[in-house]
């Protein structure tokens, strides 16, 4: 049998004295890590952010398409009677608009890119917890055709378990095994197909980890923004092994949060607090 | 076998985060609209301001657009007369401060006006009646209520106290918060300042904005504190400076000198500090402070660049570079008294040199329209709309720092170039509102006419007292170029209206030369009106050493003549009466044909009496006699100030070198108008009759003047 080996990643969670101490910290102050994590990021960000605006914007002509545009709001208000005037009013609120978006298209750009790429990465560490020990998961693997459905078959490290027969979905080209895992590690599962192996990383852990939900074969922008490994070969008749990780979801301010939500509103009030003391146009 | 949830869910996610990836590249490409939303604050500001504008823009647009029929319902039920009767739908009225007719008529004879030209000759041209006095807050003030003095209460800018014997401006008066709270150190005012306009009757505007006729007013002098009318109005003349005057501007300098400007401006210190110089602008008196006199200051620094003649200027958090001969755009200053209390302006830097004194002329600082600390506009949002859409301008009521030029802290180019630049601004005002009022008033007044003249007939006459020595061909035609100037901003108008528009072109008076100045209370001192103490042969300012005690008569202003009334005036020593009414004709004898000695030129052309002058209400506050002075006269710089001199004629050598404030029947202003008009004798006090009559607004009872004979299209 070729392919990549079935070999345990068992790592134990960390278990350095700093990080204990900041959970204790902020267990404290009610705020778990990876909140913590999310509102520190946000205020960074949302620090940095405004300075790469500040610095990669013409802030003198942002300036005036936001003055103008004030001015035409305030013309509507002020010859709300004389109907032709409102409407020339909200004319000009379009043009002003446009070219207020216009004047922001290059810091946007410098600004969204990176941070696209950011959030990409961080969604791999605060969109899903990892698996607990001993808390069933769906593992779900898909074939390119339905002929390698039937050869697709499981085989798992010592520490996990399948917990039923492995359901098959000829319509979908899968199959789909439950599994369990008995303590805390990262592991690989291995799927045989046609005597090839193919390794799917597994992260069964308490803490804070980083993790990749799915491994694809090919699609390289899909990779980019949904999966943390490696491309599977592209002659392999397997498509994508999936792990049916838990959605994250934090706590803030009494809600549950997905943190994408959370990281854009608290930056978004950050920026805004910021700007105001670097006095910065945006 | 049902496919499980948690996959489901992992496919969800897995699906929205490329999606919402993908979007964001996509989109940041191609919309940066959207992809906003996902890439954080720099981004998110953008969508959310621009998302928030447009939802504001929209509800503001849905509940005009919902409540057209209802609220065009209700003023039609209410106003159904606005328009019903008027021979107009529209009016443009462009008032240009000083304009003289006889200049006017001779640019035009000489083919330099065309559109006034064109106006003279398919409509009218007159010569158009001032008040009594010539005045500007005065003329302006009877132009917009059509009446008399008497009936508005403006003689003059200043009036006097009659306590004190000392002036206070006579259209509006600024008091602190009536509620103050002390706290240790600090004297916290409870609520905001009291403005009380003292100008009474009312403007026109008001008559036809009640008829639901729309009026835009920008500049009208007399219009602060703004009053509330179904329009949109600018105040100009008499707005105060954030200091609370009528204009002190600020001479940074390193050269030392101990000498006080006489009025309008103050002179400050630079203080050197390594390479770099640090000076300070004088501000508003401290709110907090438990005395008065404690002045807010915003610190400055000059960091001069010989090689290249300039010098980067910080103040606050800006910063410029100016070089030599070169004004600032306007620059937001705060003033901090702390507790929060802050007072904000804006104003302008000149980098008048750098060597061998470094030297920094700044303007008054003016109310930032954009976030008034006093009511400059009706409605308060005006003054903003204007800033947002021009940006910020100059608020002042007179704007251009005619003081500093008199002083010599400006030169002429320096004070043109202030001028002109103000005078954009209101031009692009004037458009605006023109654009904005397709039907109804537009009335917009122009300043730059009344300061160019006041600071460069010196030029236009060949033994001008201030311009003796300077070769004809060193003397610029800036008056000519200024009368072109307006013909080509009529011109323009002129474009922008049809042919069933009135536009009328008036001017509150004209100009004549100031070449000799007349100190009145040295006439009266030295004729034994007015005593000064004993061992005096002079006064210091505002009758600093003049013996009440046995004074009957002295000036204050511009062209007012008081008696010191007894129970009237504090210590008043002549009889109201008959004894008082002798005073008078005596007076009027004596100074009417007064000659001077040196031209053997009559200095006062006629001296009027108020009682027979003015009628109304208010006629108590007037002057007892208005002094006309003849052409090439004026009241002195230290008559004005209530200052006793020894010589009652003096040349005036000040680059204020033309006036109005003489005999009313020599400075006629203008009257230009696209429309024929009948009358031969038109007067200012016209204007507003004339107009509620276009507009088929029947005239209230207590109007002076009287409509003209317009022949509409």
């Amino acid at each position: 049998m070729s392919g990549e080996t079935n070999h345990s990643l068992a790592m134990a969670s960390p278990t350095s004295i700093i990080p204990r101490l900041s959970t204790l910290l902020l267990g404290v102050l009610g705020v778990d890590l990876p909140a913590a994590l999310v509102i520190l990021l946000s205020l960074t960000i949302g620090l940095l952010m405004v300075m790469v605006f500040r610095y990669t914007s013409d802030q003198k002509a942002i300036r005036l398409a936001k003055n103008q545009l004030k001015a035409h709001l305030l013309a509507v208000r002020l010859f709300q009677d004389q109907l032709p005037v409102v409407l020339s009013s909200y004319g000009s609120i379009l043009r002003c608009t446009g070219r207020y978006l216009q004047l922001a298209f290059k810091p946007l750009l410098i600004v969204a890119l990176p941070l696209t790429f950011l959030i990409v990465q961080l969604d791999r560490y605060l969109g899903w917890t990892p698996l607990p020990p001993g808390q069933a998961f769906l593992l779900k693997a898909r074939a390119t055709s339905p002929d390698a459905v039937n050869e697709l078959s499981l085989r798992l490290p010592p520490e996990m378990s399948t917990t039923a027969p492995a359901v098959h979905v000829p319509a979908e080209n899968e199959v789909v095994w439950r599994v369990v895992a008995e303590k805390n590690g990262e592991y690989n599962v291995i799927i045989g197909v046609a005597g090839r192996t193919l390794a799917k990383r597994v992260v069964v852990s308490s803490g804070l980890s980083r993790i990749s939900p799915i491994r694809l074969q090919g699609r390289f922008w899909q990779r980019i923004f949904v999966s943390g490994e490696p491309a599977l070969p592209e002659n392999s008749p397997v498509q994508s092994v999936e792990v049916g990780y838990p959605s994250r979801e934090i706590k803030f301010m009494g809600f549950e949060w997905n943190w994408i939500w959370l990281f854009f509103l608290l930056s978004l009030v950050a920026g805004f607090v910021f700007k105001s003391v670097l006095r910065i146009e945006i | 076998m049902k496919v499980p949830a948690a996959s489901f869910a992992t496919n969800l996610r897995q699906r929205r985060l490329l999606s919402v990836c993908l979007v964001v590249i996509g989109l940041v490409l191609l919309f940066p609209l959207r992809s906003e939303a996902y890439a954080g604050p720099g981004a998110g500001f953008a969508v959310l301001s621009s998302f928030w504008t447009l939802f504001v823009a929209f509800l503001y647009s849905a509940y005009a657009f919902l409540t057209w029929p209802f609220r065009h319902l209700f003023r039609w039920l209410r106003h159904r007369q606005a328009y019903g009767k008027a021979q107009i739908k529209r009016a443009v009225i462009l008032g240009f401060d000083g304009m003289d007719p006889e200049l006017a008529a001779r640019f035009i004879a000489e083919g330099k006006l065309p559109n006034l030209a064109k106006l003279r000759d398919q409509g009218t041209f007159r010569k158009l009646r001032t008040t009594f006095p010539p005045i500007s807050p005065v003329a302006w003030s009877t132009f917009m209520t059509g009446v008399n003095p008497g009936k508005h209460n403006i003689y003059d800018f200043l009036a006097r106290d009659l306590n004190t014997y000392l002036p206070f401006l006579s259209s509006a008066e600024i008091k602190g918060p009536k509620q103050t709270l002390k706290i240790g150190k600090y004297t916290i005012p409870l609520g905001k300042p009291e403005i009380k306009g003292m100008r009474r009757g009312t403007p026109f505007w008001h008559w036809l904005g009640k008829a639901g006729i729309f009026c835009s007013v920008i500049r009208v002098p007399v219009t602060f504190p703004p009053e509330k009318f179904p329009g949109v109005l600018l105040s100009g003349m008499c707005v105060p400076d954030l200091k609370g005057s009528q204009g002190t501007f600020c001479f940074c300098t390193t050269r030392n000198s101990s000498q006080k400007f006489r009025e309008g401006g103050v002179r400050i210190p630079i203080e050197r500090n390594g390479s770099a110089l640090h000076s300070y602008i004088p501000g508003p008196e401290d709110p907090l402070a438990e005395s008065s006199g404690s002045e807010l200051r915003v610190d400055f620094e000059i960091r001069p660049d010989g090689a290249k003649n300039q010098a980067r200027i910080t103040v606050g958090a800006e910063s410029f570079t100016l070089k030599v001969g070169e004004y600032s755009e306007w620059v937001p200053i705060k003033f901090s008294a702390g507790l929060g209390f802050n007072a904000r302006g804006i104003c302008r830097f000149y980098l008048k040199q750098l060597s061998p004194e470094v030297e920094v002329y700044v303007t008054p600082v003016n109310i930032d329209p954009g976030r008034p600390d006093l009511p400059i506009s009706h409605p308060v949002t005006y003054s903003i709309y204007l800033s947002k859409l021009f940006g910020p301008y100059a608020t002042l009521g007179l704007a251009e720092d005619t003081w500093a030029l008199n002083e010599e802290v400006l030169d002429d180019q320096a004070f043109l170039a202030q001028c002109y630049s103000n005078h954009d601004d209101r031009e692009r005002m004037l458009f605006d509102a023109l654009e904005k009022t397709r039907q109804g008033l537009c009335t917009c007044v122009f300043d730059t006419t009344d300061r160019v003249q006041h600071m460069f007939w010196r030029y236009l006459e060949e033994d001008h007292p201030a311009a003796r020595g300077v070769p004809r061909e060193q003397r610029p035609n800036v008056i000519e170029d200024l009368y072109r100037r307006m013909d080509a901003l009529i011109g323009r108008v002129m474009k922008q209206i049809d042919q069933h528009t009135l536009l009328l072109v008036v001017s509150d008076h004209g100009f004549k030369s100031f070449a000799r100045c007349v100190n009145l209370n040295a006439w009266l001192h030295q004729n034994g009106y007015l005593a000064l103490k004993p061992e005096k042969t002079e006064s210091g300012d505002w009758f600093e050493d003049v013996d009440w005690s046995r004074t009957t008569a002295y000036t204050l202003g511009l062209n007012g003549l008081y008696l010191n009334i007894k129970g009237r005036e504090r210590h008043g020593i002549v009889e109201p009466g008959e004894k008082a009414e002798a005073l008078k004709k005596e007076l009027r004898k004596k100074l009417d044909g007064l000659v001077d000695p040196a031209s053997s030129r009559v200095g006062i052309t006629g001296i009027f009496d108020c009682d027979a002058t003015y009628a109304g209400p208010y006629v108590d506050n007037a002057p007892d006699l208005i002094v006309g002075y003849g052409d090439g006269f004026r009241a002195s710089w230290d008559s004005v100030m209530g200052k006793v001199t020894t010589k009652i004629f003096e040349d005036n050598l000040k680059a204020w070198s033309g006036d109005h404030c003489i005999d009313p029947r020599l400075v006629p202003g203008v009257l230009f108008s696209n429309f024929k008009i009948a009358d031969e004798k038109p007067a200012i006090v016209d204007v507003a009759p004339t107009l509620l009559k276009l507009f088929g607004i029947r005239l209230p009872a207590h109007l002076d003047g009287k409509s003209w004979a317009v022949t509409t299209v």
